[in-house]
């Protein structure tokens, strides 16, 4: 028997990034890969599916490798490898799954399959271990925007969603429409950083009404906007738009917090990364005495340290799962 | 020396182990292309069957395609994890050169058609020759219709076999009696064919490197071809 600790594998390739990471059952991250698609597609402003799915396969034994390596580990000594199943695109999760359902099965280890939104609740418990709860986390994506109330490990509460386009998909169409370049949500905010965010009185879409949001409209009024005004510095159109959208976020986060009883605010996803909502939260936090828990940059974005710790706890609470599953782009959160 | 063979460039899923007396136990199923649930449950089971260890396994060979991309990736990746995970080298071989070798000792043309969907097929034309089949032209795409024309125009007795073949044979038989179309029995590639072409190829140390691999798309993705036509424009 080794005295070293049990260690998960983890793998990721929901989306555009090609990731793998290791991680003890303590929640130590002992190596995080990720290897970024984001040149492959910056010239078709978004993501292409089959692009992605190619890519995958290119990329992700060399990535496996790399976070065994850097983990100090030959593979054979994990304790399970863990992978996101969905939701994604279904080309690029097949690559991961199949990929992973291999190692387990050659290594005779459990195949654990990870909610890829589970894997983003999981990213700040690995930086806060004592994360406080219940917390109200905002998951704020390119594909998604939830609120949710996580009352313990496993213990969901959806609050609020988006009805319309996702907060990281209104960033890239926004950047698009201003000519910024792709990814958007990085183009906009060190715009943003030149501008006026008082500019332009953008429209908050459903702020003041219950958990739910809309950013559709918002970005209609830009382009209206900008259509009819096109003197207008880009810098403020963009320090304008992001002001609105942090506005509506920040708002609706605090109120939850405060209408649930929630005892923290938790950022996740790749938005978590814009550095207006960040400020922004830490200061809602601040003055209503909660705990405010800001995952690094590199853990709101897409990466496998989240999908194995997710993983971890999976493993515990409902044991490998069975080497005929599949994938499900439209997995959905299990909530109580 | 035990070699894996892996093929999911078609609707099937199909795996194989076998050594220099052949294949050893083989597992295939044409239902409803469950590529990723049932690839990796299907090599335990065969593997089971024949009373081989994992680790025995000295080649994992896979069929690179051309094929449906979503299926064949299903494949390439398991096959790449698998020789990751083993240490061990990989083949790659074409799904039409597994299609024609079921029907190698035709003295007809030999024409393996795959479905690539949105109307057009993958092929290849071969010929027997002593000790095996000879490929007369490059792995390619098309329409059912551009592959009837180039058959017509060589006057030459062919046989087509593969599901591409069953799908367009309406398109693709004529009344000139040169074109007979395959069955049913030969419409997928076989697991247990991969196997055997590749295990000569694996004594002569004709492998690559798993992270080498590389699947046989033949065709861009959709956005690329856009592009290249907006640039164009
Ligand atoms: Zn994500």
């Amino acid at each position: 028997m080794s005295a070293e600790p049990a260690r998960l594998l983890g793998i990721e390739t929901s989306c555009d990034e090609t990731a793998a990471a290791v991680v003890t059952e303590s929640g130590e991250v002992l190596s995080s890969v990720v290897s970024s698609q984001i040149d492959l597609h910056a010239r078709f402003g978004g993501v292409v599916p089959e692009i992605a799915s190619r890519a995958h396969v290119e990329l992700l034994t060399p990535v496996v490798a790399e976070a065994l390596l850097q983990a100090g580990m030959a593979g054979p000594e994990v304790a399970g490898v863990a992978v996101t199943v969905g939701p994604g695109l279904i080309g690029s999760l097949l690559v991961g799954v199949s990929h992973a359902k291999a190692l387990a099965l050659v290594w005779g280890v459990p195949f654990i399959g990870v909610n890829h939104l589970e894997g983003h609740l999981y990213a700040a418990l690995l930086e806060e271990p004592d994360l406080e709860l219940p917390a109200v986390v905002l998951l704020v994506s390119g594909g998604h925007t939830l609120l949710i109330l996580m009352e313990g490990h496993g213990r969901y509460r959806l609050l609020g969603q988006t009805i319309d386009d996702a907060a990281g998909e209104a960033f890239d169409k926004v950047a698009r429409f201003l000519g910024l370049g792709y990814p958007g949500g990085p183009a906009i905010d060190s715009a943003a950083m030149e501008g006026d965010a008082s500019a332009i009185p953008f429209p908050r879409g459903l702020k003041d009404q219950g958990y739910d949001f809309s950013f559709s409209g918002l970005k209609t009024s830009v382009i209206n906007y900008v259509t009819k005004n096109p003197e207008v510095e880009t810098v403020d159109v963009a320090a304008s738009f992001q002001e609105a959208v942090v506005d509506v976020l920040v708002t609706k986060s605090r109120r939850a917090a405060r209408e649930t009883g929630a005892r923290a605010i938790c950022l996740a996803g790749g938005v978590a990364a814009n550095s207006l909502l960040r400020e922004r939260t830490l200061d809602a936090c601040i003055a209503d005495g909660l705990s405010a828990y800001l995952p690094s940059r590199s853990m709101c974005t897409d990466n496998a340290a989240m999908i194995a710790a997710a993983g971890w706890w999976r493993l515990r609470s409902d044991g490998a799962t069975p080497l005929d599953a599949g994938a499900d782009p439209n997995l959905r959160l299990t909530l109580i | 020396m035990i070699v894996l063979g892996i093929d999911t460039a078609t609707q099937q899923v199909g795996c194989a182990l076998g050594g220099v007396e052949g294949p050893l136990a083989s597992f295939h199923s044409a239902r409803g292309r469950r590529h990723a649930e049932t690839l990796v449950p299907a090599i335990d089971f065969t593997c089971r069957t024949a009373r081989v260890d994992l680790s025995e396994v000295s080649v994992v060979a896979v069929d690179v395609g051309p094929g449906l991309f979503t299926g064949l990736r299903v494949g390439i990746a398991t096959a790449k994890s698998l020789a990751q995970a083993l240490r061990v080298p990989v083949i790659g071989m074409s799904s039409l050169d597994l299609l024609a070798h079921q029907v190698r000792h035709s003295p007809r043309l030999i024409v393996p058609v795959i479905d690539a969907r949105r109307g057009e097929v993958f092929s290849a034309l071969y010929r027997h020759v002593p000790g095996g089949l000879q490929r007369l032209t490059d792995y390619r795409v098309g329409t059912a219709g551009e592959l009837a024309n180039d058959l017509l125009a060589r006057r030459e007795e062919a046989l087509l076999v593969g599901d591409g073949a069953l799908r367009y044979s309406a398109v693709l038989a004529d009344d000139s009696g040169f074109i007979e179309i395959g069955g049913v029995g030969a419409q997928w590639p076989s697991a247990c064919d991969l196997v055997e072409l590749a295990h000569p190829r694996a004594l002569r140390e004709e492998f690559v490197q798993s992270s080498e691999l590389e699947p046989m798309y033949l065709r861009k993705a959709d956005a690329e071809m856009n592009w290249a036509k907006r640039e164009k424009a």
